[in-house]
Order: C-alpha cells, then sequence, then structure tokens
C-alpha cells in the first residue's frame, strides 16, 4: 500500500514538474508580420518578399519530403500564432489543408501557392484513367513561380498596407531575379540535343519544368513518393530507356533512390549502360552548406545537374 | 486559453475515456480488439462514402462505428465456436475487413484522397485548430466536446451497470445463470470501445487509441485485485501519462502522439517490473524467498 501511494505520488510529480515549464512566452515579433508557411520554396519567396517586415516559421525543412512530413510541438505553436499561412495547395499537403482552411475561418490569412496561378495552367498526372490527379510540383516551373511571387506580394500588401511598397520592390526585384533564371535555364537546356533531353526521374515532380523548358520527363513512381515502384514499372521504364537510348537518369535529395538503382540494374541486364548522374532537388531546398537553400540556386544547381550528366553521358 | 492547455485537456479527456472501457477490456482478455477496430473502422467510412460522396459527412463516423460493432461480433461469433482463441479470430477479421477496404479503395476510388488519414485525421497536434463555433463564439476545440461526450457515455455506463459489468465480466456463466442478459451488457460495452475508438480516432490518431485503451488499465490490473480501485487507478495513470506525455513533447519539440505512447508504454513497464503484488520484481523475490526455504527444508531433513 505505502509503496503504491508512493508510486503515485512521485508520478504525480513528475507530472506537475511539467506543468511549472509550460506556456513558453510568445516571441516577441516587433510588429512583425508572422507567416507560416509549408514547403521550403515558399519560405524562401516569403522571405524575399516580405523582407525585414515578416517573421517566417517553414514547417518543412530543408530535405524533408512533404508527403511524409510530421509536425512537431514547436510548428503547432507557429501555427497558432501565425496572421498569414502560405501553403502550396493541390493536395501537397494532404491532411493539413483541412487545418489551413480552419486558420483561414479565424482571422488568418491563408494563402494558396496554387491560387495565384491560372486553374487552366495546372497540370495533371498523365496516365491513363487517372486523368483527375494534379501535379502539385508547381514550383518547377519559373513563369508559374513568378505569378506565385506577385500574387503573395499583391494579398501581403492588402493586409500589411503599411509596407506594401516594400513588398511590391522585394517582389519585383525578385521577379527579375526569376527570370534572369529562366534565361540562365534556357542557355544550358540548349547545350542539350533535342533528341536526348529525356529526365528520368523517381516520382513526377518534373511535369512543370519539363512543360516549360522543352523537355521529356518520365517519373518512375507517379505524382506521390508513397506508392512504390512496381517491377512491371520497372522493366518497363528499362525497355523504354534502352529504346530510346537514354543514357543518363536522376535521383532525388528527397526519395530513397532505390528504385532509380533497380532502375539501373535492370537497363545493365539489358547491356546498356545508364549512369545515375546525380541528385536532384524535388520536393525541398538543399542546405545552406551546399549552398543551395534559396529557389534560385536550388534550381541552378538542378539545372545544372541535368545538363552536365546528359552531356557528358552522350 | 493556451495551446499547450488544450492539447492537455484534450489528451487527458480521451485517455480517460478510453482508459474506462479499457479496464474491462484487460479484464476480459480482449485488448487486441481495440487495435483491430482501429483498422476495420476503415471499411466503414469507405461504404459510407460510397453513399454520401462526401469526405466530410457525419454518417462516415456512423458507418465507421458500425463497421467497428460488427469486427467485434464477428470476433466473438467466431471465439464462441470454440474452435479457434480469441486472438485467432481477430487476426482472422481485422486482416479480412481491412483488405476489402483497400480493394473497395483501390478499385472505385483510386482518384480520391481516401484512407483514414483523410476521414479520421487524428493528430492530437491539430486538434485545436479545429473549432466549434456557437453564433460566433468560439466554444472551444471541437474534439474536446466529442470527447467529453464520449467519456461521460463512457462513466454513466459503468457506473449504471457497474454490478452487471462486474458479474459478466468474473463469471459470464454464472450471469447468465442468474438471467442477466449478458450478451446485451457485452455488446454495449463494445459498441462503446468502437464508438470510443472512432471519436478518438478523429481527435488524438490511431497509435494512442490502443496505447490509451491498453496502458493504463493493465497497470491498475497489476496494482490492485478490486475492480473499483482498479478504476481509479487506471483513470489516474491515464491523466498521469497524457500530461506527462504532452509536457515532455512540448519538451523536446517532438511529435505528441509519438511521445504520449512512449510515456504509457514506459509507466505499464514500470508498473510490470514493481509493482508490489505481481511485478516481475516480486515475483522474484518471492521465488528466492521460496527457495530459501526449500534448502533449509532439504538442509533440515538431511
Amino acid at each position: 500500500m505505502k509503496k503504491r501511494l508512493l508510486f503515485i505520488l512521485v508520478a504525480g510529480l513528475f507530472s506537475l514538474a511539467g506543468c511549472s515549464r509550460s506556456d513558453q512566452p510568445a516571441e516577441d515579433s516587433n510588429g512583425k508580420t508572422e507567416i507560416v508557411t509549408t514547403t521550403s520554396f515558399l519560405t524562401d519567396l516569403a522571405e524575399t518578399i516580405g523582407g525585414e517586415h515578416v517573421a517566417v516559421t517553414g514547417l518543412m525543412g530543408p530535405g524533408v519530403d512533404p508527403h511524409y512530413y510530421q509536425p512537431s510541438t514547436s510548428d503547432i505553436i507557429a501555427m497558432g500564432e501565425a496572421e498569414v499561412v502560405i501553403y502550396n495547395g493541390l493536395s501537397l499537403e494532404a491532411r493539413f489543408t483541412e487545418i489551413f482552411e480552419h486558420l483561414g475561418e479565424r482571422d488568418v490569412l491563408t494563402l494558396k501557392a496554387a491560387d495565384g496561378i491560372a486553374d487552366s495552367s495546372v497540370l495533371h498526372e498523365t496516365e491513363e484513367g487517372d486523368a483527375q490527379a494534379v501535379d502539385p510540383h508547381i514550383w518547377f516551373s519559373v513563369s508559374r513561380w513568378k505569378q506565385v511571387a506577385q500574387y503573395v506580394a499583391e494579398e501581403l500588401s492588402s493586409h500589411d498596407p503599411e509596407h506594401a511598397e516594400h513588398y511590391q520592390e522585394n517582389a519585383e526585384a525578385y521577379i527579375k531575379e526569376l527570370e534572369e533564371l529562366s534565361a540562365y535555364i534556357e542557355e544550358r537546356v540548349a547545350e542539350v540535343p533535342e533528341s536526348s533531353r529525356y529526365l528520368v526521374t523517381a516520382h513526377d515532380a518534373f511535369q512543370y519544368f519539363g512543360e516549360e523548358f522543352n523537355f521529356k520527363v518520365v517519373g518512375l513512381q507517379g505524382l506521390n513518393t508513397k506508392t512504390e515502384a512496381g517491377t512491371g514499372d520497372i522493366s518497363q521504364m528499362a525497355d523504354f530507356i534502352v529504346d530510346r537510348d537514354i543514357r543518363a537518369v536522376f535521383v532525388e535529395s528527397s526519395v530513397s533512390p532505390r528504385s532509380i538503382e533497380a532502375l539501373i540494374e535492370a537497363t545493365a541486364s539489358r547491356e546498356h549502360e545508364l549512369q545515375n548522374a546525380g541528385a536532384l532537388y524535388s520536393d525541398a531546398l538543399g542546405s545552406p552548406e551546399d549552398n543551395t537553400d534559396s529557389y534560385t540556386a536550388m534550381f541552378k544547381a538542378n539545372i545544372d545537374t541535368i545538363v552536365d550528366g546528359l552531356t557528358k553521358a552522350e | 486559453m493556451s495551446m499547450i492547455t488544450e492539447i492537455t485537456l484534450i489528451a487527458v479527456v480521451v485517455a480517460v475515456a478510453c482508459a474506462l472501457p479499457g479496464v474491462f477490456l484487460v479484464l476480459r482478455g480482449v485488448t487486441m480488439v481495440s487495435d483491430a477496430i482501429t483498422h476495420t473502422v476503415l471499411l466503414g467510412i469507405v461504404l459510407a462514402f460510397f453513399i454520401t460522396q462526401d469526405l466530410n459527412s457525419p454518417l462516415l463516423m456512423i458507418g465507421a462505428t458500425l463497421v467497428g460493432v460488427a469486427t467485434v461480433w464477428l470476433i466473438e461469433t467466431i471465439q464462441r465456436s470454440a474452435l479457434v482463441s480469441t486472438d485467432a479470430a481477430i487476426g482472422i477479421v481485422f486482416p479480412l475487413f481491412f483488405s476489402i477496404a483497400i480493394i473497395l479503395i483501390t478499385l472505385y476510388a483510386g482518384d480520391v484522397h481516401l484512407d483514414e488519414d483523410a476521414v479520421l485525421m487524428g493528430d492530437l497536434a491539430f486538434a485545436p485548430f479545429r473549432r466549434v463555433d456557437v453564433f460566433g463564439l468560439d466554444m472551444g476545440p471541437q474534439s474536446l466536446w466529442v470527447m467529453s461526450v464520449i467519456l461521460v457515455m463512457n462513466a454513466l455506463f459503468i457506473f449504471f451497470f457497474y454490478k452487471e459489468l462486474k458479474i459478466t465480466t468474473f463469471d459470464p456463466a454464472f450471469a447468465a445463470a442468474l438471467g442477466f442478459t449478458p450478451m446485451i451488457i457485452h455488446y454495449a460495452l463494445m459498441t462503446l470501445v468502437s464508438l470510443t475508438a472512432v471519436g478518438a480516432y478523429d481527435s488524438v490518431g490511431s497509435i494512442l487509441i490502443v496505447g490509451f485503451m491498453v496502458g493504463p488499465a493493465l497497470s491498475g490490473y497489476l496494482l490492485t485485485h478490486s475492480l473499483k480501485k482498479m478504476i481509479s487507478i487506471t483513470v489516474l495513470i491515464a491523466v498521469v501519462n497524457s500530461v506527462s506525455g504532452v509536457q515532455l513533447a512540448f519538451f523536446f519539440d517532438t511529435t505528441i502522439a509519438g511521445m504520449i505512447a512512449v510515456v504509457t508504454g514506459f509507466t505499464t513497464l514500470l508498473v510490470l517490473v514493481f509493482s508490489p503484488r505481481k511485478g516481475l520484481y516480486k515475483q522474484q523475490l518471492n521465488q528466492k524467498r521460496a527457495r530459501k526455504l526449500l534448502d533449509k527444508r532439504i538442509k533440515t531433513l538431511t
């Protein structure tokens, strides 16, 4: 009996000790607009446009696959304090979408990046019989990303008119930067002969890129990184690669390289030399150490990897 | 209310609501029924979705509860045949229902984002964001209300049918002889288990339900022989687990449901080893004592 009481007492104290630590003081934001963003691309965009007048908390850090993201408690606190939430939409954030909609009902400005572009410019998964699934990877189209930037700047300006000019200036500078990026990409893509412009990756993240820069994009897994590529997919793809004489494939920073490795083995058994030409950033930005932690730097790194991989393999 | 307070409150209410029927699951040795239910409810959601074509319809919750009850009923029927044990019966029913649901989804709903995540989204961390408004007034998180109602229902059921539950749990044959309809009490209990699981699924997610239903009740079972005491200890441990789990999650900045599950597992293990009545440590001690006694006897004999 005594021991039992002791146990209850200890357990009770344990939980009380926890209580005293609760309710961390809300961070003083110095009058900055508190913004919560989902993908690291949107974090970069919000920081660039908001500049010194915003405090941005990105939920999905570098290297995090949005399909697998789990919220931590600090993410929850940030979401609770946010004035503005910016998310990608098009089902990318799956179960978060509902939460953002709820936040939208309570004086939180919720911006969906997909609202910045015309519905008609949203691409769909190309597989037959499943035309419904939309492709959320809009950040791989620089022209669409420019529209998203403009949209976010406009919405931020009307939310915080005091700094509207500042946001517009930043957006203009950013859009100029994106135009330069676009020119750079076109320049590099031109190095690859049109007949060998094939981009083979693990999941279908690069459709928008392919459409904008005239690349044929083939993904093993489809849009969702949760579904694994079946053996049938792999052998079909291997035939396709041998048939078109494709020499280089790419892995992705936030997706397991397993299926791409299986593909290389499958083509090797068909006596075709296929090389893994390196990792592309697909669903998240890179780290500051690799100097790929901004949208433009990430895209440049990707296009260099793609073009170098394809031209070297020729 | 701050975010942490709200999350803690929800966690406590869900934990207690689950722990109450959990006591009887543990005593009847059918704890894994809760695990089966958390999976088979998907079938109910899918079937209800085919009828409503709306992922936000409340009918989906009702469908889930009904299939939960059907799960229990089928498990019972198979087990009653006396050909297989309870765990084997669970092993038959749970994969069957779950895979029918998966097949239906792949056949007919491939283009709809339909899985447990979509309907019974369930993450404790998000619970404070889904709120109830009455005439523009913020009435607090929706799951706090839903689970409070379920908690009260569970508590009232146990309070009013305490004697019946006690007799049917400990001596079903005697209960039947007395003219009780143990079946009715039993199915009422299992309906509550199913309803609690569906409600809790929606507010805290699936890992926690099994933990909440089994962990505290098992600790209570190991600490006392009296049913009344077992219920109060179970409730107390459920509260301690969820409060400290939430605190630790915020302290380490990690997932809340996961942390509560870890704390629950930890306290249950602790009780398992150190329970003064039937803990492993005590058993070892008793064995040693018995061996010494035996040695002594042998010595005196020789």
